[in-house]
């Protein structure tokens, strides 16, 4: 035991303290060569490093999307909304945490959103650690909700174990009327940019800024997370009516479905366009054309249906010079390569109203007269003698009557629309004027309406210093330069109001995404066309074209109950003996005092006689039938029988209530059981636009013509009537004569051009199809 | 032994280690912070509650204190009486492992005595501290020759066997070979074989690297053969092995030399595992950048210093080996760890004592600085 204290009392010797310190340097030498390291990692690797741990941090933004701002009409009604919807967003990593979240989530998300259960099985066991993946895409809300219940801890429904999904904001367009004013809003593409009309035009108005969530660093390389919200696109009010648009667009859509497979199978036409203005702010008051898309899903196929094909390059496709056009099928459609199927997709979405330049014809006339007028050029009380044709250059050109429609003042010269009063009108005022007057109404000039892809039209009218006599006289009467619809119809609309030029506009307002005002967007004269003396004397000539019940060429573009004034066109297209044919009215409300201009251009109506201006006005009058009362318009002309039926016919399928009419309304329904004997001749007259029924319709009018001005029948009565037309027969040409304005069909009042290389070069330039 | 006469006070029976006692409550109060700031983001993210850690190891950290307190009270002698019990107790539980034993992450190291989980690795460090004392006392003389020498080794070698073969736990095996290793090159003259064994130890070592490294790519590999692989290019393994390491290592390397401020670490968010363990001192460096490492260390520096003196001044040989025992232990420990942490070593899982999250390595590091304070107590006497 003492020996045992005595070894426990062993000491510690000065051998083994020198081995501690030994022992305690080495830990030394250990801990600076660990300091050493700590040092070097932190010299040689520290930025490295650093830039790897700021990478690693999840601090890449994701963005939050803002809601783009609506289109409105006149009246408040939206045409264009974004709606918030939701992606369903699976989070793979978060979800395999535990294998019992498994089944239920995956239950939960093939029960609420009709997922396939196997492919997200496979999805996460291939995917372990994916933390983004897209399960579905713009769910709304209502089918989002329930779900969303699932998750919000003190739901009814919650259950804990659905994990590892999330809902990410998003949002789509979405156009409440369908095809209602398609080619003036345009269309968004997926990612919420604007594509045609509206949406492109003020594609940047109507987004907004995207949002962020995002990660930085301050200056101290801290991590700060912050939050900056989406600001939502403004708004924009346009000066569309929608009233007066679905008005607009039904009887588009009707001229159509009459004439769809008639002459020839396809559309109605190649085209419709239709515009209405009010002439004293410029602003649109409808735009549309035929055939439409509903911007919800413009990439639906049925509605190139009937649509004349364009190839690969854009280019109208034809089999001869002859035809209008090769119509598109679903055969067609089955076979077209993407590149084509893209264009005609093109095709579908421009704005003819904008977009497509064509010859405007006889529409012309008036700023013809206009030009000579304010020029001093004429009086206004020239007698000109029309034989049918007019030789200037070396060209016989022709009238439309080319049998010649006798002494012709400049006011018949409108009312007739005679060709050869205008050419002669037109040589009295020269080139110079004549060129000078044309820039000032902007043909040739972009009228900047605030919709994308409005043409250029500068080298579609011919310049000054190369406009040879020939030229001038075709010019006259709307011939060999081009315009588009929007620079006719503001053009015209100076004409009558008293020869201010407004530059035309679509949007009035732009409004913030909270309803405050932004902008508002006033009406700007450009310069003035004409003084308002040579206006009035237009509108006074332009009133006979409609009123001057025997020879007027729009008489049948009048309304019931209303005086109107206006201008047909039938205009030639190239190559000039194809007999293809852009029938327009230009027409005005009231007569007296024009409020509202409505311009309808047929392109290539399917009927077997195309150059009849007819199927212009039957679209304007059917229009302006219920577009007037709606406006407020009292009527002013009595409605004779045959009209109030038709009116009743009309109102029973009028997008706007009808008015009252006073005591017209109430003594016609007192007679209403009186009048049913009379619907059915009614019936035929409200479609006499038809041209399957032309031939009793032109019957008709002969025989009524006949009536109303025995003694004064025209030459071409005596020819042998064509049995499938109705229209006579030239005996020494065998071209059909229109019966009621002499017109030779094929006997066309420009002769070809060919032989002048000049001319013909410019019409190949100036082609618009 | 003038150095004596400096550090005693006039009371001579009671002298305590203020110093010893500031560091350690220092690297405590640290540790907890530490702890808490280490882990507070993952613990809420999974637990719910972010102090989940910080508590525990506070509970801890009390726990051992009153432990040091007890220890230091206990005259060490009586340490040494029942050294041979002590040493068998700790082997029971880790003989215990292998039934009641607990898996936490995938390793079988922990069993629950009263509800407190208990790590008999870390209890076996203690018991070998105080059984390797008693033993060289014992041997004394007889620990000249190679029978005495190898019979010092083989007790504790008999241990590290246990914890690597039951509990699978490499480190702690080192650790305790380590503590023995320090005590008996004290306490025997002559460096000749302790450099022959170093430099034998570093060449096997590097055979075997080199070995594994060219049979790479042949099978048979265990993990901790790619964790030697993922040492030697933590990039090319960033995904598997490499990937903790890498970690750790951008976190170091980001901190700076002032780093990103206490609290700031992006690199505990996720990225390093269990950042709050092995890995704290990366973040450490992340947070407070080189100069809060280095300060830590200096820390460390000065704790181990203490003890050295404290072992130089022991009264008798046991004490003085005690106290080698217990500063072998730390040194070890904080060597290896921030060996770990700068990729200088392979990965291996060796906790920062006093800092790091971990109970039953706190309690049983406290206990043994209060063996140190016990004989820092006898000084003089």
């Amino acid at each position: 035991m003492k020996q045992n204290a005595r070894v426990n009392k062993q000491k510690f010797t000065i051998g083994m303290k020198k081995k501690l310190v030994v022992l305690f340097v080495i830990v030394l030498l250990a801990f600076v060569g660990l300091g050493v390291r700590l040092i070097l990692i932190t010299k040689n690797n520290g930025e490295e490093y650093e830039k790897q741990v700021l990478s690693q941090q999840q601090y890449d933004s994701t963005t939050i999307p803002f809601r783009r701002g609506e289109i409105k009409d006149a009246n408040g009604t939206t045409l264009a909304y974004s709606e918030k919807v939701y992606n369903v967003i699976l989070d793979a990593k978060l979800l395999l945490r535990n294998e019992k979240y498994v089944d239920p989530t995956v239950n939960a998300l093939v029960k609420y959103f009709k997922l396939d259960g196997g492919a997200i099985r496979n999805y996460l066991s291939e995917h372990p650690t994916s933390q983004y993946y897209t399960l579905a895409k713009k769910i709304e809300y209502d089918q989002v909700a329930p779900f969303q219940d699932l998750m919000t801890p003190g739901t009814d429904t919650y259950d804990e174990n659905i994990q590892g999904v999330w809902f990410e904001d998003n949002y789509i367009r979405k156009y409440p009327n369908g095809t209602l004013a398609c080619d003036v809003l345009g269309f968004t593409t997926g990612d919420n940019i604007g594509t045609y009309g509206l949406e492109e035009y003020y594609n940047d108005t109507l987004s907004g800024t995207l949002g962020r969530e995002f990660g930085y660093l301050d200056e101290d390389s801290t991590l700060e997370r912050t939050t900056i919200p989406a600001t939502d696109g403004d708004s924009i009010v346009t000066t569309i009516d929608g009233n007066l648009q679905t008005i607009v667009e039904k009887y588009i859509k009707q001229y159509n479905d009459e004439h769809v497979d008639n002459a020839r199978k396809g559309n109605g036409a190649n085209n419709i366009g239709c515009i209405m203005m009010d002439v004293h702010t410029g602003d649109i008051l409808a735009m549309a054309s035929y055939p439409n898309f509903d911007p919800n899903d413009p990439r639906d196929t049925s509605k190139l249906i009937g649509m004349p094909a364009v190839d690969e390059k854009g280019k109208l496709i034809r089999e001869s010079d002859l035809d209008s056009g090769v119509y598109i099928t679903q055969e067609m459609l089955d076979e077209m390569p993407d590149e084509q199927l893209y264009q005609n997709y093109n095709a579908l979405w421009r704005n003819f109203c904008i977009t497509d330049t064509y010859e405007p014809g006889s529409v012309a006339k008036p700023f013809t007269v206009a030009t000579a007028l304010e020029t001093g050029s004429i009086t206004g009380e020239e007698v000109y003698n029309c034989t049918g044709k007019l030789d200037i250059g070396g060209w016989e050109i022709h009238c439309h009557n080319t049998y010649g429609d006798g002494m012709v003042s400049v006011e018949r010269g409108i009312t007739i629309s005679c060709n050869v009063a205008m050419m002669h009108v037109a040589q009295a005022t020269g080139v110079s004027n004549f060129t000078k007057f044309q820039k000032s109404f902007g043909f040739g000039l972009k009228s900047n309406v605030d919709l994308a892809g409005e043409a250029r039209t500068e080298n579609t009218v011919i310049k000054p210093e190369e406009m040879t006599p020939t030229d001038l006289a075709t010019n006259a009467f709307g011939q060999n330069f081009d315009c588009d619809m929007i620079e006719m119809i503001a053009a015209f609309s100076s004409l009558i109001n008293g020869g201010y030029y407004y530059e035309p506009h679509m949007v009035k307002k732009i409004v913030s995404s909270s309803g405050s005002t932004i902008k508002n967007i006033e009406p700007r004269i450009l310069r003035q066309t004409i003084s308002p003396s040579t206006s009035e004397k237009i509108i006074k000539y332009c009133n006979t074209v409609v009123s001057n019940t025997e020879e007027g060429t729009g008489k049948t573009a009048r309304p019931a109950g209303y005086m109107i004034g206006g201008k047909t066109g039938t205009a030639q297209t190239r190559p000039r003996g194809n007999r293809q044919y852009v029938v327009s009215f230009m027409g005005y409300a009231p007569a007296d005092h024009p409020d509202i201009a409505i311009y309808v251009v047929v392109d290539r109506p399917n009927v077997p006689m195309q150059d009849d201006a007819k199927n212009a006005t039957w679209i304007v009058k059917r229009v302006l039938t219920e577009a007037l009362p709606y406006l407020n318009y009292p009527m002013t002309e009595e409605i004779s029988e045959k009209e109030q039926a038709e009116l009743d016919e009309l109102r029973a399928n009028m997008v706007t209530p009808s008015t009252p009419n006073g005591q017209e309304e109430q003594a016609e329904g007192e007679n209403a059981e009186g009048e049913k004997a009379e619907g059915e001749n009614a019936e035929n007259t409200a479609e006499e636009g038809k041209t399957e029924e032309k031939k009793e319709d032109t019957d008709k009018q002969k025989n009524d013509k006949k009536e109303e001005k025995k003694d004064d029948s025209n030459i071409w009565e005596k020819f042998d009537v064509d049995e499938a037309t109705g229209y006579y027969i030239d005996p020494n040409t065998h071209n059909l004569v229109n019966p009621e304005n002499g017109n030779e069909i094929g006997g066309d009042v420009l002769p070809d051009f060919e032989g002048e290389p000049k001319a013909n070069e410019a019409s190949e330039g100036k082609s618009s199809e | 032994m003038q150095r004596v006469g400096v550090l005693r006070k006039p009371k001579e029976e009671s002298y305590i280690d203020y110093s010893l006692i500031f560091i350690i409550l220092f690297l405590l109060a640290f540790g907890l912070v530490m702890v808490y700031s280490t882990s507070s983001y993952e613990a809420n993210l999974d637990l719910g509650d972010s102090s989940y850690y910080f508590r525990h190891q506070l509970v801890s950290t009390v726990i051992g204190l009153v432990a040091m307190m007890i220890v230091s009270y206990i005259p060490y002698r009586l340490f040494a009486k029942f050294a041979f019990p002590i040493y068998i107790a700790a082997a029971v539980l880790l003989l215990l492992v292998i039934p009641f034993g607990r898996t936490i992450n995938g390793a079988k190291r922990w069993i629950y005595i009263m509800g407190m989980s208990v790590q008999p690795a870390e209890v076996a460090k203690f018991a070998v501290i105080v059984f390797s004392a008693a033993l060289i006392i014992k041997l004394r003389k007889n620990l000249m020759n190679p029978k005495g020498y190898a019979t010092a080794l083989a007790f504790p070698a008999f241990y590290s066997l246990m914890v690597y073969g039951i509990t699978r736990n490499l480190s702690s095996a080192i650790i305790i070979m380590g503590i023995t290793v320090v005590m008996l090159f004290i306490s025997t003259p002559g460096y000749k074989r302790y450099i022959i064994a170093a430099l034998s130890v570093v060449a096997l070592v590097g055979v075997v690297v080199v070995i594994i490294v060219n049979s790479e790519h042949s099978s048979g590999m265990n993990y901790r053969f790619e964790r030697v692989l993922a040492w030697l290019d933590p990039k090319a393994h960033a995904s598997g092995k490499g990937f903790q390491t890498l970690q750790a290592l951008y976190a170091i390397g980001s901190g700076g030399i002032f780093g990103k401020g206490l609290g700031e670490s992006m690199q505990k968010m996720g990225f390093i595992p269990e950042a709050q363990n092995d890995m704290i001192f990366s973040v450490i460096c992340e947070e407070l950048g080189l100069f809060g490492a280095i300060a830590v260390m200096l820390m460390f520096l000065l704790l181990i210093w203490r003890l050295m003196i404290i072992a130089n001044n022991a009264p008798d040989m046991l004490g003085a080996l005690l106290v080698i025992g217990v500063m072998g232990h730390i040194s070890i420990q904080v060597i290896l760890n921030i060996a770990v942490v700068t990729n200088t070593i392979p990965n291996t899982g060796i906790t920062l004592p006093f800092i790091s999250y971990g109970g039953s390595a706190v309690i049983i590091q406290l206990a043994e600085v209060g063996l140190a304070l016990n004989v820092a107590r006898n000084i003089g006497r």
